[in-house]
């Protein structure tokens, strides 16, 4: 119904629509949840235990609810309430950046983003105090905590303050309508906290239910809402567990199966950071002006799409149907441990610190950090990625989101400049993935490709994983550094309602009498010095610009395997995902380069840097973090040093095969008496030219696997798969071949004899070097039982023994990695068996065309191969051996 | 050996075979896909043109069908046999009457126009043949089927009442055109089922004749006709309406989705699972009447007014209506099969009566959850027998000529045999349509959380679930289909 209704709208009604399908849906909600709420009917109770309709007093939620439940036990164990109060210590203890920061939670920890101080008692300048803090941050608090107790964990009616009176404005207690009732008036809440009206809050929270409407500046509890008894009638408040929309009233942009996505919230915490947008519906539907949407036939994100609701993976760390004990502790008989807490004690005591992912920016309750299942709790990858060649070896490097969160398609901060004010009094902030104003529907959302940093896992190892990157820059002062607060940049900024004149004289560099986003950045020192001063006469001492880069984890807008990145040449090639860069900001505030704020997991060795045209971008340095990608990785100096050797050879072989040609020219042929003698078994041919095949093939397909992005053509899992198997015919007939030389003591051949090896060697050099160019003839015979002049003995030792086992031995540990990868990790990794294995192969290469070009120096040129093809070679007879010998070997050439 | 001029070669192959045989091994072809439906579709060849063959001029439409029948002796015999002739079911027995039945669209009655019966010459526009204008229509006359009606390609071809050729036609263009049937022939009826464009059914209609592939992917993407699918074999064309099948045997003769796809065509397992309890076009087809409105009920009880008129909201000879576009189906379970209110079968008018419910339930292993659009209506019933009546409404002395219900329904029980008693009503009633056309692409499917949610759009307890599946378990989880009974198909 709510469907025909949309469509049949037309587009100028499209407000009207979203209003009725809003309307429909407060109605339907309600028919349609079609499970009977099992929950008791309830007395609303007030904070001296009586009922709100008696009292006409406002609602305490530990009194109602701790009638059934432990509630103070509920809001002891959560971190939601407490958001960091019971950790309040000195600033300088818990950050090394943000030294002023007091707590490793909401309370207590600065973020630039968000920008406002909570400020330490002894201050100077104070910005929030408990109670401002509350009123201005409560938004996204689900009250108890700090809006209930003091540090000392004190109730704060029974405190006493100079600067506010808690009698009078009251607590908000931890407010459980918040997440346990379908449509909570957050709103309205939120409005009671700005006014101060902190008692009020949770009854608030409940407006447009019917149960309790405002009366002038109060609150009237409505008499029809309840039974004889007090107790409230079930058709008013529906108690349930938390679904989607409440945990997005705080943490994003969530929607579900029927809302339609029309706008991006204004509000969405995570989705500002990430562009994470938890929804079923496809980005297809949605009214977003994403680009290349029509093809974008995937759900926003997976899990929402399935049903998968948000504490089904973050649930209670109680909830006996999800409580699941790390496997370090699990017990080696056992599958499963049927011993858990009863369902009722459960429901009287349930914990309300909720299982918890990785979010690098949150070390709120480190203990609960990652106590998440993660993707391999409730999936088996392995049984799905048969497709995915060396499974093992990518599982280890490469978290799952690294693939299947493989784009953003929603705006996420860039770049969040406070050393400036805009006229909405906030930062001048700027987006990546759209092209302007997020909020403007007109805006071309092009969406982002997250950058993929290596973070400690929980089993101890180090995975890639998707991330956004924010640059963000501020003032601080004193010795004991301070964000500058908002009330003095305002002051420095602004006269009234517009920008002071000094400040329009210094930034308005085209005069219109309008500061553009262009012109509102301080990118001159002019500037600098100008705001600095300023601030300065305000009091503020050792005024100057901090910049500091946060990473934010991306978890969700998982997609299936069919949109995942599931190409290999996304990471293997030039253009690889893992070797991307992350473009930080457009412009640098004050020429201040940032710092990476390293942040419990994530402390990536990569480096910012400027680009020609002003903009800061941040690269991950793929070798210091042990990252060695194929395709994508690959170390200059000794590709260098490879091309140099190889093309050393070549241009050797050039001159002097010119030189011979030269010479042939002009000498007189000089005649040498010449034998037919079988030089090569089959066996030894066969040998050879099954070598030639492989290793022209290894070569060639090791090329493209170094360097993917020359040879399109190919594909590249098909390449490494051919170069695997030529690698393994390679070793076997290697293999062969040694045992065959071993057997038949055609070994010795290989085998320089030590006794005068040098003086034969410098012989078989002069000839090289002297006599092939007069026709002389070959110092040394060439024999079935002597087959390799001295310089070839020492070649061939260096490349069987030495080259050849070498790369074998690499090419076999790389490719061993799938199912021994310590074998890898103990020879110090791909870092070192990859550029090594390459180097090799150069050498290979430039072995191949020297050894190519020598066997034309047989007797003529080309003797040498059609030796090896036939077995018959045409060698000198030697000049002590020519007499009487002719007649033999004529006769065996019959 | 030694002396083998070709040894070269016995080297080369040995080491090309030494080579390729590891490579062939390791390296994995492509897998074969999972279905390939195109393989199942017929193949058509090119029609004779019959420009030369069919010279004219024709006077009627009995001539053209003469000089088809003189190279087509056995055509107009074929068609003679089938539903689209007869407009009759063979005699089949009908488990909730205990005996067995024919019908058709020859003797049913139905919530929109209510019966042919009394109404000849307006309902038979729409058969296969010429000149049905009573009771008394001669179908053993050969020269009476309507071959242009299917085979006409000029798309000028159109009938009027008693289904003669309309005013106008050029019978020689249109019988020099004839070749296989298009979407515009069958749609020429099926689409205005109900007396107008989409009425009937809620997926079919004419804008099928030129679909996008959003609104229907075999036809918009890969040009299908109707006969791709609805095959015919001696003009006996494969298909079955829901409205008037209430025999096992013809289940047989269905035009499946698993003709040409496999039965597992998902590359989700869990998709996979649901087939066993969900049709295809449960979730394959998200709404029906996605261009054009259809029609979602019908008041006959508020007809003869002199109020103003809109085709599509109010008509003095019908009463009142609602259209809608985009019409979510609802959901039922359904084997395949139907039962049927017949003539005369006694009704309770306080509650709706539904005149072909399908069969099947959460018990039944041949069911499956269906997309069905039940048009909802109000017609007139003897209020002292306590069964719906027939009345004439079409020519002289009909509700549509005199707005007189007592005169129509008198006029109407003489050739409906249905006896009244002078005494009507209006009773409400709910007829069952099978959405089935108007696939959408698979990225238009249905998705979980359009069933597995708040907002989910099956009412899990009616289908008999005892919650959501996904969180209470399926029919087999729940033993609801005993698993000694073979368990689902």
């Amino acid at each position: 119904m709510n469907k025909l209704i949309r469509s049949t709208a037309g587009s100028s009604g499209k407000w009207i629509t979203t209003l009725v399908t809003g309307l429909l849906f407060l109605g339907l909600s309600s028919s349609l949840a079609k499970t009977p709420s099992l929950h008791p009917l309830i007395q609303l109770l007030d904070e001296q235990g009586r009922n709100v309709i008696e009292s006409g007093q406002a609602i305490s939620t530990m009194q109602t609810c701790g009638s059934c439940h432990d509630s103070k036990y509920i809001s002891e164990h959560s971190f939601h309430a407490d958001v960091g109060l019971s950790a309040i210590a000195a600033p300088t203890s818990f950050n090394k950046t943000h030294s002023w920061d007091r707590s490793p939670g909401y309370y207590g920890k600065w973020d630039p983003l968000d920008y406002r101080v909570l400020s330490a008692p002894t201050d100077q300048f104070q910005d929030l105090d408990q109670a401002a803090w509350v009123q201005t941050q409560g938004f996204r608090h689900v009250g108890g905590g700090p809006a209930e107790y003091n540090v000392a964990g004190e109730r704060l009616t029974e405190t006493h303050s100079t600067t506010w009176d808690w009698q009078q404005s009251g607590v908000e207690e931890m407010n459980c309508f918040l997440c346990h009732t379908p449509q909570p008036n957050n709103t309205a809440r939120i409005k009671a906290l700005q006014a101060g009206d902190f008692k009020w809050a949770n009854t608030a929270t409940l407006l447009g239910t019917d149960i309790v409407s405002t009366k002038g500046s109060g609150y009237r509890w409505n008499p029809q809402a309840f039974n004889a008894d007090g107790k409230l009638k079930r058709e008013f408040l529906r108690i349930q567990d938390p679904s989607n929309s409440n945990c997005g009233q705080c943490h994003g942009d969530v929607y579900t199966a029927g809302d339609a996505l029309t706008a991006l919230g204004t509000t969405g915490w995570t989705t500002t950071r990430t562009g994470e947008i938890f929804a079923p519906q496809r980005i297809n539907h949605t009214g977003l002006n994403v680009s290349d949407k029509e093809q974008l036939s995937r759900a926003w994100d997976i899990h929402a799409e399935r049903a998968v609701k948000c504490v089904d993976c973050h649930p209670s760390t109680n909830n006996p149907i999800y409580f699941q004990k790390s496997a370090a502790h699990n017990l080696n008989h056992l599958v499963f441990d049927a011993r858990r807490i009863d369902v009722e004690d459960f429901l009287y005591r349930p914990s309300h610190d909720f299982a918890k992912g990785e979010r690098a920016m949150n070390e709120v309750q480190a203990e609960f950090q990652t106590n998440m299942r993660r993707c391999d709790g409730c999936h088996d990858a392995d049984a799905v990625h048969e497709h995915l060649p060396y499974k093992d070896a990518h599982f280890d490097k490469v978290s799952c989101e690294s693939c299947h969160i493989p784009k953003m398609h929603a705006p996420a901060y860039q770049q969040v400049d406070w050393t400036v004010l805009t006229l909405g009094r906030t930062a001048a902030t700027i987006y990546r993935g759209a092209e302007g104003d997020p909020q403007d529907v007109h805006t071309l959302i092009t969406g982002f490709n997250p950058i993929l940093l290596p973070s400690e896992q929980r089993d101890g190892g180090s995975a890639l994983g998707p991330y956004n990157l924010i640059s963000s820059w501020y003032w601080v002062y004193g010795d004991d550094p301070r964000p500058v607060r908002i009330a003095d940049l305002e002051q420095v900024y602004f006269s009234g309602d517009s920008y002071r004149p000094e400040i329009m004289k210094a930034f308005d560099v085209d005069q219109d009498g309008q500061l553009s986003a262009t012109e509102l950045r301080i990118d001159n020192a002019p500037k600098a010095t100008l705001i600095r001063q300023d601030l300065e006469a305000l009091g503020l001492t050792k005024v100057q610009i901090r910049g500091e880069v946060q990473a934010h984890k991306i978890s969700h807008d998982v997609t299936n395997g069919a949109w995942a990145v599931n190409t290999c040449t996304e990471c293997h090639s030039k253009n690889s995902r893992v070797a991307a860069g992350m473009e930080l900001a457009n412009y640098i505030p004050g020429g201040v380069i940032p710092d990476f704020i390293a942040s419990g997991r994530v402390s990536p060795e990569g480096k910012i840097s400027t680009t020609s045209d002003g903009k800061l971008v941040y690269q991950l340095d793929m070798a210091d973090e042990g990252l060695y990608v194929f395709g994508a990785s690959s170390v200059k100096w000794i590709d260098w040093i490879g091309i140099l050797i190889f093309l050393g050879t070549l241009l050797g072989v050039l001159v002097h095969s010119g030189y011979r040609v030269y010479a042939s020219h002009h000498m007189v042929a000089q005649h040498h008496e010449t034998e037919r003698i079988y030089m090569y078994h089959f066996y030894e041919r066969l040998w050879h030219w099954i070598q030639v095949a492989t290793i022209f093939t290894l070569l060639f397909t090791g090329f493209i696997i170094h360097k993917p992005e020359m040879f399109g053509l190919f594909s590249f899992p098909y390449v490494v798969q051919l170069h695997n198997v030529m690698g393994f015919i390679l070793f076997a007939n290697a293999f062969l071949a040694v045992f065959y030389h071993l057997v038949s003591g055609e070994i010795k051949q290989y085998i320089p004899q030590p006794r005068g090896f040098f003086d034969q060697a410098i012989v078989q050099a002069g000839f090289y070097l002297k006599g092939i160019f007069r026709g002389d003839e070959h110092p040394f015979e060439k024999t079935p039982q002597k087959k390799l002049n001295p310089l070839q003995q020492i070649t061939y030792f260096g490349l069987l023994n030495f080259l050849l086992p070498l790369q074998i031995i690499t090419g076999l540990v790389i490719w061993s990695m799938q199912t021994w990868p310590a074998i890898a990790a103990s020879l110090g990794g791909l870092p070192v068996l990859g550029p090594l294995h390459s180097f090799v192969a150069w050498l290979f290469g430039s072995f191949i065309v020297l050894h190519m070009y020598l066997t034309t120096t047989g007797h003529k040129p080309l003797d040498g191969i059609q030796a090896m093809i036939y077995g018959w070679d045409e060698v000198e007879v030697p000049k002590r051996r020519r007499k009487g010998k002719s007649d033999s070997s004529k006769k065996e050439k019959q | 050996m030694r002396n083998n001029k070709y040894t070269w070669l016995i080297g080369l192959l040995i080491t090309v075979v030494v080579i390729i045989i590891p490579v062939v091994i390791a390296i994995p072809g492509k897998t074969p896909p999972r279905d390939n439906p195109r393989s199942h579709l017929p193949q058509v060849l090119s029609h004779v043109d019959h420009k030369a063959l069919m010279p004219g001029p024709y006077k009627t439409g009995q001539e053209v069908t003469q000089a088809c029948l003189s190279c087509h002796p056995e055509a107009a015999d074929q068609v003679m046999h089938t539903a689209h002739w007869t407009w009759e079911s063979d005699s089949v027995y009908s488990p909730d009457h205990d005996r067995k039945v024919t019908l058709g669209k020859k003797n049913a009655i139905n919530n929109f126009c209510i019966s042919i019966e009394s109404n000849w010459p307006a309902c038979t526009a729409c058969h296969a043949g010429y000149g049905w204008k009573d009771a008394s229509f001669d179908f053993s006359k050969k020269e009476n089927v309507d071959c242009l009606v299917c085979h006409d390609n000029t798309g000028s071809y159109k009938k009027s009442k008693q289904g003669l050729p309309a005013k106008g036609v050029d019978l020689a263009a249109a019988a020099q055109s004839v070749a296989s049937p298009t979407r515009e022939n069958c749609g020429g009826c099926h689409f205005d089922g109900g007396g107008g464009n989409a009425v009937k059914h809620g997926d079919l209609d004419e804008s099928l004749k030129f679909p996008n592939e959003e609104l229907d992917v075999h036809m918009g993407r890969y040009d299908f006709q109707c006969v791709t699918c609805h095959t015919a074999q001696d003009h006996k064309i494969r298909g079955r309406s829901s409205s008037v099948s209430i025999d096992k045997l013809a289940v047989d003769n269905q035009v499946k989705c698993i003709d040409c796809h496999s039965e597992k065509p998902h590359d989700d397992q869990r998709l996979n699972e649901h087939v066993a309890s969900v049709a295809c076009q449960t979730c394959h087809i998200p709404a029906m009447s996605r261009k054009e409105a259809t029609k979602v009920h019908w008041d006959w009880s508020t007809a003869g007014q002199d109020i103003p008129q809109n085709p599509h909201e109010y008509l003095k000879i019908k009463g009142s209506f609602s259209y809608e576009r985009n019409h979510l189906p609802e959901y039922a379970w359904y084997n395949g099969t139907t039962k049927r209110y017949l003539k005369g079968d006694v009704i309770d008018p306080s509650v709706p009566t539904a005149f072909n419910p399908p069969n099947g339930d959460i018990t039944d292993p041949t069911a499956k959850i269906w997309p069905f659009k039940i048009h909802r209506g109000k017609q007139v019933y003897d209020t002292e027998y306590n069964y719906f009546l027939i009345p004439k409404t079409v020519g002289p002395g009909g509700y549509w000529t005199d707005f007189d219900w007592d005169e129509a329904l008198t006029l109407g029980q003489k050739s409906s045999g249905v006896p009244y008693s002078g005494h009507y009503g209006f009773a409400p009633t709910t007829f069952y349509w099978t959405t089935t056309h108007m696939v959408a692409p698979k990225e238009e499917a249905l998705r979980c959380v359009d069933c597995h949610s708040e907002q989910g759009r099956l009412d899990w307890v009616a289908l008999g679930y005892d919650g959501d599946p996904v969180t209470h378990g399926g029919r087999n989880f729940n033993q609801k289909i005993s698993r000694t009974n073979g368990g689902v198909r």
